[in-house]
């Protein structure tokens, strides 16, 4: 198993927490369970990220089991983080937006494998490219989702 | 110039700006590391050079409209800039939306004074940022930029932020690498002019590419300056204008437009040249004239990037062709419609489009030849009309606004 990087869990423990509204809830209690759960509108069409009425229409939430796969939009390598993320030397993260089957786009990490880190490889990305979840326990708190390419 | 079918609320719009709105002074302190410099400091010398500029006094100001200050926070940024300078102006407003603010700023200028709360309004923004917070303490700003809970956690920064939609767009249209460094240097062309600009050296499209890469596909030579300075530039009517002493710049045009806050809420390349590109488009319909009646073009240049999905927007460049727009030396002093003429954010100073807004009106004064100050000529001959634009968050919330030289034909 490849080594964590463990300053940059901690502070994304606490970003998460920082930063949670009560509307998201649900969607961290799935992901401990490793379910990734989507908001959902009354019409049955998933949206992101979690609000406490429908996106557009205000209409009532309910959480909809995404199958965890999807395709890369768009990535940047990050070769420079926010300061408490990474440090000098550190090598790059690869932030991406990855558009769900289910119809929903989502910002995430792009890792090599289940355990979460190291990150990917920057030289194997490319838009288009297909993926799925990974779970990483982040905090005891937060579970956090990261796609890896499907093999 | 071309004139189109105004619809029911752009001929609102018009008609406020035909009874004259005017530019009447601009106003701009040096720009860098200056190590000595709060925040208030620098807003009251920008006021001061502006208040000059026109040939008033602070006593002839009756509306003060600010934004905000990344190191001195404040929740009553204007009245406490009134209370650092000692006046108390009947008409009062912070403008907060990110880099969009100064032309919202000039917005908001118009509207008090069409609706009677004030004559002469300052509009004034600047900030100890580089000193104040350092340029690790603007990578943090990201936070503001992200969404909270989703986004930010992940380790996104504002840099590759912008970098997930620029390298969509170049995957899209295959646009090179090179695309993106001619605006730079293109820029430094201009900033090398400008008695002011932070950095003065003319760079080469190898320069950019062989600088740090910072966050894909930006350069450390891609990026935005972070600065200390301000500036600040002077709206009332183009009556009120005749007993001052400066050729007022009429404000022609006016519009805002956007697609998303969060870039993982942007749909696509499309909709978001879309919802940006509707201020431009919204300015010059307002204006009655067409991007090919523009003599000038400040754009706001965050990043590299950043003007290529505006002209395009604004119907300068169809979708897709900005980077060879750029490339064949369009967006050069001397070529088809020069932008950015003193450097831009890239190479000039990051205050917003401030410097954006002041350029233009120097342009259309006839004034942007710094020779004298140890500058160059950066004027653009005979420039009459002026597209100038600002955009807050990651191609998000933007406004644009046309300044012409001569009374907007009514």
């Amino acid at each position: 198993m490849a080594e964590r990087n463990e300053a940059r869990i901690a502070w994304q423990g606490s970003q998460i927490k920082e930063g949670s509204r009560p509307e998201g809830r649900p969607f961290w209690a799935g992901t401990k369970e490793g379910k990734l759960l989507l908001p959902t509108g009354p019409d049955g069409t998933p949206f992101w990220y979690p609000r406490a009425y429908a996106k557009g229409n205000l209409g009532e939430v309910t959480w909809t089991e995404s199958k965890g796969e999807g395709t890369v939009y768009t990535y940047s390598i990050h070769y420079l983080g926010p300061p408490g993320f990474s440090k000098k030397g550190d090598p790059p993260h690869v932030i991406a937006l990855v558009d769900l089957d289910e119809g929903v786009r989502v910002m995430t990490n792009l890792v090599r494998d289940e355990d979460g880190y190291p990150d990917i490889d920057p030289d194997t990305v490319r838009i288009g490219q297909r993926v799925r979840v990974v779970f990483d326990e982040v905090s005891e708190d937060y579970t956090l989702p990261r796609f890896t390419p499907v093999a | 110039m071309s004139v189109r079918e105004a619809t029911p609320d752009v001929a609102e719009a018009r008609r406020m700006l035909r009874k004259g709105i005017v530019i009447a002074g601009v106003g701009e302190t040096e720009q860098g590391i200056l190590k000595d410099r709060g925040s208030f400091d620098l807003l009251a010398e920008a006021t001061k050079l502006t208040l000059d500029d026109a040939g008033i006094t602070l006593a002839e100001v009756d509306g003060m409209v600010t934004a905000f200050s990344f190191v001195e926070h404040t929740l009553m940024h204007a009245t406490t800039f009134c209370d650092y300078l000692g006046f108390h102006p009947g008409y009062f407003a912070s403008v907060a939306v990110g880099g969009a603010t100064a032309p919202l700023m000039a917005v908001q200028a118009a509207l008090a004074i069409d609706a009677g709360l004030a004559e002469v309004v300052l509009c004034v923004r600047g900030d100890n940022t580089r000193s104040g917070i350092s340029s690790s303490g603007m990578i943090a700003q990201a936070r503001e930029m992200t969404q909270g809970e989703f986004e930010w956690p992940y380790g996104v920064t504002t840099i590759g932020g912008y970098g997930l939609l620029a390298q969509r767009y170049m995957h899209e249209y295959n646009v090179p690498q090179e695309a993106l460094a001619a605006v730079v240097v293109t820029q430094s062309e201009h900033g090398a002019l400008k008695w002011n600009a932070m950095l003065r050296d003319v760079v080469t499209i190898e320069d950019v590419l062989n600088s740090r890469m910072i966050a894909t596909p930006f350069h450390v030579l891609d990026c935005s300056l972070v600065n200390d300075g301000a500036a600040a530039f002077l709206v009332t009517t183009a009556d009120r204008a005749k007993s001052m002493k400066t050729k007022p710049v009429y404000i022609a045009g006016i519009g805002e437009g956007y697609s998303h806050q969060y870039i993982s809420q942007a749909q696509s390349v499309d909709s978001v040249r879309d919802g940006l590109g509707r201020a431009g488009r919204r300015a010059m319909e307002v204006a009655g004239i067409t991007p090919d009646d523009l003599d000038v073009a400040e754009i706001y240049d965050s990043f590299s990037f950043t003007p290529l999905i505006a002209l395009e927007g604004f119907g300068i460049c169809g979708k897709g062709e900005a980077g060879d727009w750029v490339l064949e030396g369009n967006a050069k002093l001397g070529g088809k419609l020069p932008m950015n003429t003193a450097g831009g954010l890239i190479r000039q100073a990051h205050l917003g489009a401030m410097h954006h807004i002041v350029e233009a009106a120097l342009q259309l004064r006839g004034e942007a030849d710094d020779t004298a100050r140890g500058g160059g000529n950066h004027q653009v001959p005979d420039a009459k009309l002026a597209i100038t634009n600002g955009s807050g968050g990651i191609l998000a919330a933007t406004s644009a606004i046309v300044l012409s030289s001569e009374p907007p034909s009514a």
